[in-house]
């Protein structure tokens, strides 16, 4: 016996990673809200199967496997994956949600060429040349491209002013 | 005869102007599709789904299947090039394909790819052709208790693409049944989880779930340091094989073809998995196996012909039964859907007139698919060299099209960045995607065919195991759902596929 090994302390056993756990408990209050949800909308009626029997028996199922999947974890926690990159998260999620909400104000091609130049120019440092070039071919191109090429409509500004001047 | 004559049929509509040009646009977008890294089939299908839907039918269907198996061949090109496979089912041409680069051997790589993909592709589809008439002439005998036995079937594959966990799985597939239960019940009419929002009373989009979770989710877990590579197309000359490796390839094409076909036929089997035992059987069977590995060229014809054939092949149960044999091709029965066509039995009986024109323009893809990719590979390299930045901001800029035009609305966009954000999640907690997407498609038809089956014998389950079809297909269904316990192994090649 090596004094290291005397000395050296037993692994301490791994512990359930915390977006494991949050995970496990969303999709168990998922599974529990529809099981309720769907008593509600009636299981079983005179012709046969009503709107609630499909819905219990998933939200059931999203309950149970919820339970296991924790037995699973308190037995042998698994490895977690990488972490994401934030910033792109954010900065992707964020802009995303200012164009959709913004895009029926301004207009398609408006928004899209604002939305475009941040990713490009601001987010992605290239330079002025190439990030005009290619948020105007992504908005006004892609607007003229769809409307008449496809016969898609897409939006246009809700503004007067914007509107009359095409966009 | 008659089959001859209705593919002939199929051929005229398939070959109007407008037709084949959805054909071309398909194959060259699935091309670039097939080379981008990072996007795969299923996001890449999804996200052009918008494109189609102001389009006919038939024009839809043809250009996404194009877009389908383009995205085999395109994948590929970045394989043998670069290293780097485009999609999973290239993996494997990477050991020989990129050791054929490295001695100067990349055109003749390339070319032997198209090839066997093309004698892959197109021997799969007269597969279909000559399954087609006598398993759609069971649509005569489908009710709803046959239609709801298939679907049982459909769910089963969620065995095969659980991946590692089978908790994860069916807590995937659950979430996926839940979401296409969204909107108007399909018997009844009563809301059911609308939350009071109108919009939510016809349901999620599909599209706009599938771009979020596929699309959208890859493009947030893309993580820094992807530099644009250096890579240089071969030039035309060096396209051309030698006739040794022409022969060599041959034999190694006629196994890809067999091996693909065949494993395209058993629904939950990825082109991976088609890909990876054909490269197995090279290993085994091959006079030059001792080569493979240094850069043999059966290295490349073996897997290229198996994945291409398998791609076609897939298209069989969907076709003829209405089971989505893959992810991707789970996604390609959402637009069927999105069109007013159910795939399957009745698929040749109310609407064969379609479904004969897709058939023969899957001919035709595969013929342009092998005209365009050789020549022009020196375009699809130049796509590599296109800065990440813009290329994300460029597929951002198609998915909020895309999203935003199913319904002409920005709350699909919203739909669309939520079930990003739940995609990302579930991609963190190592929730295979594939059984979601198989529950969501096939949910919505599973539940109704129960209910009217149901319905139509009054509340008694004995419908289901009276009716032989329908009492069979269930067996089988049970069979797969419950083969885990009975201790069945899953084959090593599916338990390390990349595509679950």
């Amino acid at each position: 016996m090596t004094t290291e090994s005397v000395t050296a302390k037993p692994e301490s056993p791994a512990r359930v990673a915390p977006s494991v756990l949050a995970g496990i408990g969303a999709f168990a209050a998922v599974g529990v809200y529809v099981l309720v949800s769907s008593i509600e909308l009636g299981l079983w009626t005179s012709l046969g199967p009503g709107p609630g029997l499909f819905p219990f028996a998933m939200g059931a199922v999203l309950a149970a496997m919820s339970v296991v999947w924790l037995l699973q974890e308190l037995r042998r926690p698994s490895e977690t994956a990488e972490g994401v990159d934030r910033a792109l998260v954010i900065a992707v999620v964020v802009s995303l949600v200012i164009l959709a909400a913004v895009m029926d104000l301004l207009g398609f091609q408006l928004s899209m060429f604002l939305f475009l130049m941040y990713h490009l120019k601001l987010r992605g440092g290239r330079a002025w040349p190439s990030s005009l070039i290619t948020s105007l071919a992504g908005s006004v191109g892609a607007f003229y491209a769809f409307n008449y090429g496809l016969n898609v409509a897409l939006p246009v500004s809700a503004f007067p002013l914007l509107n009359t001047i095409g966009l | 005869m008659d089959i001859f004559n209705e593919l002939m049929g199929g051929f005229a509509a398939a070959m109007t102007w407008q037709n084949l040009l959805f054909a071309f646009l398909g194959c060259l977008l699935g091309t670039i599709i097939g080379v981008l890294p990072g996007i795969g089939p299923v996001a890449g299908v999804a996200l052009l789904i918008p494109l189609t839907l102001n389009l006919d039918a038939t024009g839809a269907i043809i250009m996404l299947c194009a877009i389908f198996y383009g995205t085999a061949y395109g994948g590929t090109i970045t394989s043998v090039l670069l290293n780097t496979p485009g999609e999973a089912a290239s993996a494997i041409t990477t050991i020989d394909g990129y050791a054929m680069t490295r001695i100067g051997k990349a055109g003749a790589a390339l070319t032997i790819a198209a090839v066997g993909s093309f004698v892959g592709g197109t021997i799969a589809t007269l597969g279909l052709v000559a399954a087609a008439k006598p398993l759609g002439e069971l649509g005569l005998l489908v009710g709803p208790p046959e239609f709801f036995a298939l679907m049982v079937v459909g769910i089963s594959l969620l065995v095969a693409l659980a991946g590692k966990s089978m908790v994860k799985a069916v807590i995937s597939g659950a979430l996926g049944l839940l979401i296409a239960m969204v909107g108007i019940d399909p018997v009844a009419g009563a809301p059911r989880f609308t939350f009071g929002m109108d919009r939510l009373l016809d349901g999620v989009s599909f599209v706009a779930v599938i771009v979020g979770v596929f699309g959208l989710s890859e493009l947030l877990s893309y993580r820094k340091g992807s530099a644009t590579p250096n890579v240089h197309a071969p030039n035309l000359r060096s396209l051309l094989p030698t006739g040794k490796e022409w022969r060599r390839s041959a034999p190694a094409m006629a196994r890809g073809t067999g091996i693909g076909f065949g494993l395209g036929l058993i629904p939950g089997m990825t082109g991976s998995v088609s890909s990876l035992l054909s490269y197995g059987a090279e290993k085994k069977f091959s006079r030059y196996r001792n080569e493979l590995g240094k850069g043999a060229i059966e290295g490349v014809a073996g897997p290229e012909t198996a994945n291409n054939s398998h791609a076609n092949a897939a298209l069989i149960p969907l076709f003829t039964l209405g089971i989505p044999a893959s992810p991707t091709i789970a996604v390609l029965m959402g637009a069927f859907l999105q069109q007013g066509l159910t795939p399957g039995p009745t698929l040749f009986t109310e609407h064969s007139d379609i479904a004969w024109a897709i058939i023969a323009s899957l001919f035709i893809g595969n013929l342009l698919l092998l005209v365009l990719n050789v020549p022009l590979v020196g375009l699809w390299t130049s796509i590599l060299r296109v800065p990440t930045t813009i290329l994300t901001a460029l597929i951002l800029l198609f998915m909020v099209i895309g999203a935003y035009t199913i319904n002409f609305s920005v709350f699909d966009v919203f739909v669309m960045i939520g079930f990003g954000l739940l995609g990302l999640a579930l991609r963190h907690l190592d929730i295979p995607l594939a059984p979601m997407v198989l529950t969501l498609v096939l949910g919505p038809l599973m539940e109704r065919s129960l209910r009217e089956s149901l319905e139509i014998s009054q509340g008694d389950f004995s419908i289901f195991t009276s009716r032989p079809i329908s009492a069979v297909l269930i067996g089988l269904g049970l069979l797969i759902i419950f083969s885990p316990l009975l201790k069945l192994r899953k084959p090593k090649a599916l338990n390390e596929d990349p595509e679950t």
